[in-house]
């Protein structure tokens, strides 16, 4: 970039500056003043969850334009994967979104066991479902809490914040950890479930469901957020289907694509899955998908406490340091709490991968962000920022 | 629904909420209670015990200095470093044991995996704050040590609610 300017920096509305001739990035360069015009950035201090920075051009009240800036919490995770053999790697790559972490770790699993061709045991992918269900649940509960902050609605924040904790206590049981649980491993999962662990499963979930329906008065029902949020930042089912959205998103615009039910990993396949659907496309079908997830999760951990097989080992032994057979690449994706992720390995017959490669959905769902503000009110951009589901800290990786 | 009914509704949820009973657990007059005695991990059968992957505990009488903890380590945080004990022990010729830097480790737990003799084990203890870096550094003689925890609340869910108690 150091000769040559894009294109769009050449166009009328920026003025580049003659005596340097220095290409600056985006918001830096020198902008042609227009009166009416004003440039806001918000952030990059923290304006949600993770930092990140929107620039948005307002004309009174209303968004001319928003471009934003994604990159300030990069962690070269990607990178860091080539130096760390296929064990090691796991606990940072859990690292994007600490939230979902089994769900982050998920197609990488699966990814390794095919390349070094593990056969799972059958009561380990049962474990899985439940730690990524689960997994599902608190990230959706922690994006619930911030969605209810963000639009002024504190009893929003302060109810997911603290019902999550149901959830993490069944994690901590599980897997030793609150968050970052590092439990998914090449071949299972690093230990089995606690004594006792499907009663107290059962009770805490069926009590969470029933925590998790009283949000339909106090909020979803609420006029207020119907008011604040309805036919704001429509997304159209061509236009979701266009710009690659994924997820909750994809599915607020009518699109009935879950990965979960579309390409089964695991044992999803004998599970019987419900995708939730809506056709409206706006803020309140994107913020209401994942709460209906929530509901659909809660099932599915109970059939598959039902149909795990009740003993026999969680985890093969494999051997120090495993390798991949020679050349090879392998791409598996899951649904996580925001949408399909994907991760693609390439292995040269090493203990540590050639090349990782995590497909996120926060980045493709922050793609359509521009477009849905466009002529929207300067006051809706929280809810409509929020409601793609879009993560900062899994999108710069 | 109207618009005044939905914001009654709304108000009436949250009113029913002084009635139900508190949920928030009062850290650190209350302490959670957990499974087991911490995560350990059996390697004959290659997996591991469910419990919380908090402070190590370190078995000198297995501990043959063998590294591979520190080895794994390497990978993650490179928090385990090998160090000279003072004490002679048959099976460990080299006289060398872990010494964890809590300022590093992220309690993973691959360490533990890591290990074939039974020597290395997480606990139960997650209080390990300290006013110096120093502090978070554990020679194998504090890893030692078999902690106290006190752990005396869990979750109990009634008809008027869940709690701490
Ligand atoms: S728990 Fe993980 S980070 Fe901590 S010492 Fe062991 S391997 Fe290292
Ligand atoms: S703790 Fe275990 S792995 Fe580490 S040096 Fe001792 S015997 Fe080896």
């Amino acid at each position: 970039m150091a000769t040559e300017l894009p294109s769009d920096v050449n166009s009328s509305e920026v003025l580049v500056d003659q005596t340097s001739s220095k290409w600056l990035p985006p918001g830096l360069a020198l902008q042609k003043v227009d009166e009416r015009i004003m440039t806001l950035n918000v952030g990059p201090q923290h304006p949600g969850s993770g930092h990140m920075r929107l620039i948005v051009q307002i004309d009174g009240d209303y968004i001319v334009a928003c471009d934003p800036d994604p990159g300030y919490v990069h962690r070269g995770e990607e990178k860091m994967a080539e130096y760390r053999n296929y064990i090691t790697n796991i606990p940072h790559l859990e690292r994007p979104v600490i939230h979902d972490s089994c769900n982050v770790l998920y197609p990488y699993v699966l990814g390794v066991e095919e390349l070094l061709g593990i056969e799972v045991p059958e009561r380990a992918k049962y474990v899985r479902v439940i730690a990524s269900e689960l997994n599902r649940c608190i990230y959706i509960m922690y994006w619930l809490a911030i969605y209810g902050i963000f639009l002024g609605h504190s009893t929003m924040f302060m109810w997911p914040a603290g019902d999550r904790e149901l959830l993490i206590d069944l994690m901590e049981k599980m897997t030793g950890a609150r968050v970052t649980h590092a439990h998914f491993v090449p071949g299972g999962v690093r230990n089995d479930l606690p004594p006792n662990f499907e009663e107290v499963c059962l009770r805490q979930v069926a009590y969470f469901e029933k925590r998790i329906k009283e949000y339909a008065a106090i909020f979803y029902d609420n006029p207020i957020l119907i008011a604040r949020t309805r036919d704001t930042g429509v997304l159209s089912r061509q236009d979701a289907i266009r710009l690659g959205t994924t997820g909750s998103v994809l599915r607020a615009s009518g699109v009935d694509y879950d990965l979960r039910q579309k390409e089964p990993y695991d044992v999803y396949e004998e599970l019987d899955i419900h995708s939730n659907v809506m056709k409206e496309g706006d803020s309140y079908a994107r913020s209401k998908i994942p709460w209906l997830d929530m509901m659909e999760s809660c099932n599915i951990i109970r059939q598959a406490l039902q149909k795990m097989p009740k003993s026999g080992s969680v985890r093969v032994k494999l051997k120090p340091n495993p390798k991949g057979k020679g050349l090879d690449t392998v791409y598996k994706r899951v649904e996580s709490g925001r949408g399909s992720l994907g991760c693609y390995i390439v292995s040269d017959g090493k203990p540590e991968p050639y090349r990782v490669k995590l497909s996120v959905p926060s980045f493709r769902n922050l793609i359509a962000l521009p477009y849905l503000l466009k002529g929207e009110k300067l006051g809706n951009m929280p809810s409509v920022y929020w409601s793609l589901n879009y993560w900062p800290v899994e999108a710069d990786r | 629904m109207g618009t005044a009914t939905g914001i009654i509704r709304a108000l009436n949820s949250g009113i029913k909420h002084l009635a139900i009973k508190r949920f928030t657990l009062r850290y650190p007059e209350e302490k959670l209670k957990f499974v087991g005695d911490g995560y350990q991990f059996d390697p004959s059968t290659g997996v591991g015990i469910a419990g919380l992957k908090g402070r190590h505990l370190l078995f000198h009488d297995h501990c043959t200095g063998c590294q591979l903890c520190s080895i794994a380590c390497e990978g993650v945080a490179e928090a385990i470093a090998m160090v000279k004990v003072p004490e002679e022990h048959k099976q460990n010729k080299k006289a060398i044991m872990p010494q964890i830097d809590y300022g590093k480790c992220v309690f993973c737990g691959l360490c533990v995996d890591a290990c074939p003799f039974y020597a290395l084990y997480m606990t139960n203890d997650y209080e390990l704050s300290s006013f110096s870096k120093e502090g978070l550094i554990y020679t194998p003689a504090q890893l030692q040590v078999k902690p106290y925890v006190a752990q005396d609340s869990e979750i109990i869910i009634t008809s008027r609610g869940a709690t701490h108690g």
